[in-house]
């Protein structure tokens, strides 16, 4: 219970922070700052696939909403809610996940966290640059602009954790 | 049968992926065509009202530069006010004026919402059809032109700007009246394109770009911008001209929307003209 809580109450902070402070962001050379990646990737393990696409879709389609860009962010977010389990399961730690574990840069270390979310930032921002240029003229602006906004990305998702994620206390 | 319910079983997950992505991507490129309901934009009620909130209080962050921009454009019309000029000639009778016609209104609006780093850029005013904007209205700013009305609402509109890819206003270069069509290349919110300005005809850098007012949208004579450079495009007997905006589009917020009172006259007008002609003209 108190875990839908808690993912509910992330869904808005990151929905809000997404349309009303990372996409009014103007850092240039087309480069768009995206948080709300980190939200599908810290959703629990165990969650049903088809609740994890439902939310995510819902996510982007809110930003949307905001932001003028018709289900382009819905479509990205749903990328990520499909690919996750798998890409989770090709990074699983040799004996497992730790039940109900949160995959965020405390309990997963940081070169694992950042190579993982690396990846998952990567599709999403290819994706979602390809499907807004939808052209291959422009294909080398595309890579451009994904090759610079990926690792800003990773740096606010790891940033974010720092500044409002409570480090678990040492088993 | 079996095979058929074993298949939709063992396929489901992807299944409901690829109808949620349908979803997603017919909405995205459907609205980037033609906008059929308010409900997915920002012009909707809720988050209209939300960047509404918004605006309250990142407007702030501009304020001094757009009310310089204000101030001098009150000074410019202070000046053409029928009390700053003196009277040189007593002999004449004040007559109302039936020389001039109305032809343009400006309905004022503020932005809302704006973005510059995208492939399309939309922005949201805080007026709507209750104003008196309808879809396919002009939109202008002190410095320059900014779009033109994409979708509308009870109390918010959304403007195709001018960073969008197909934006197509025709505009002119100002000293000699060469027609072209704007464009923008997506690149940088400073620099547009202008497209079908033929090479046998001569441009200079730095002349001024401003509207035909051909379509009816714009007044003719705003300014659009200066030009930048031009390139011969490979294979093609056109020039590659790229301007520089006179608006910053990126602090852009307070907006005035076109009613043109003639249009419909003009619209008339137009469609006398036979197709067959119009598409030799194309």
């Amino acid at each position: 219970m108190i875990e839908i809580i808690k993912h509910s109450v992330r869904f808005v902070l990151f929905l809000l922070a997404q349309a009303f402070i990372f996409n009014q962001l103007e850092i240039g050379l087309g480069i768009q700052l995206m948080v709300y990646p980190l939200f599908i990737f810290l959703l629990p393990l165990e969650i049903n696939i088809f609740a994890s696409m439902i939310v995510s879709f819902l996510l982007g389609f809110g930003i949307d909403m905001l932001s003028n860009t018709y289900g382009l962010h819905a479509s990205s977010a749903l990328i990520l809610a499909y690919g996750r389990p798998y890409l989770v399961k090709l990074f699983e730690p040799r004996d497992g996940f730790d039940p109900g574990v949160e995959l965020t840069v405390y309990t997963m270390g940081y070169a694992w966290f950042s190579y993982v979310f690396g990846i998952f930032l990567l599709a999403h921002t290819t994706w979602f640059f390809l499907i807004e240029q939808f052209k291959w003229s422009e294909f080398w602006y595309v890579l451009l602009k994904t090759v610079l906004g990926v690792p800003l990305s990773l740096g606010v998702c790891i940033l974010i954790q720092f500044l409002f994620l409570k480090k678990p206390s040492k088993r | 049968m079996r095979n058929l319910i074993a298949f939709f079983r063992r396929f489901r997950i992807f299944l409901f992926f690829a109808l949620l992505q349908g979803i997603a991507l017919t909405t995205y490129f459907n609205y980037l065509a033609y906008p059929r309901s308010q409900y997915l934009t920002t012009a909707s009620a809720v988050s209209g009202q939300l960047l509404e909130y918004h605006n309250d209080i990142v407007k702030h962050f501009q304020l001094a530069y757009n009310n310089r921009k204000l101030q001098y454009e009150n000074a410019l019309l202070r000046k053409r006010l029928a009390n700053s000029f003196i009277r040189v000639d007593n002999n004449t009778v004040l007559v109302n004026d039936t020389l001039n016609d109305q032809q343009y209104e400006y309905i004022p609006a503020v932005v809302i919402n704006s973005t510059v780093n995208k492939r399309n850029n939309y922005f949201t005013l805080n007026s709507g059809w209750k104003k008196g904007i309808k879809r396919g209205m002009g939109v202008i700013s002190a410095n320059g032109i900014v779009g033109i009305i994409h979708n509308v609402s009870e109390h918010f509109s959304v403007v195709r700007s001018v960073l969008t890819e197909n934006i197509n206003i025709d505009v002119i270069v100002a000293s000699n009246g060469i027609p072209g069509i704007l464009k923008w290349n997506g690149m940088n919110a400073k620099i547009g394109s202008i497209a079908s300005i033929s090479n046998d005809l001569p441009i200079k850098k730095w002349s001024k770009i401003i509207t035909s007012g051909g379509s009816g949208l714009f007044p003719r004579g705003l300014t659009v911008g200066k030009i930048k450079e031009y390139k011969m495009v490979e294979g093609k007997p056109l020039w590659d001209v790229s301007i520089y905006y006179s608006e910053d589009y990126r602090k852009i917020q307070n907006v005035y929307v076109i009613k043109n009172l003639l249009l419909k006259e003009q619209k008339k007008m137009e469609s006398t003209i036979p197709s067959d002609i119009e598409d030799d003209i194309k």
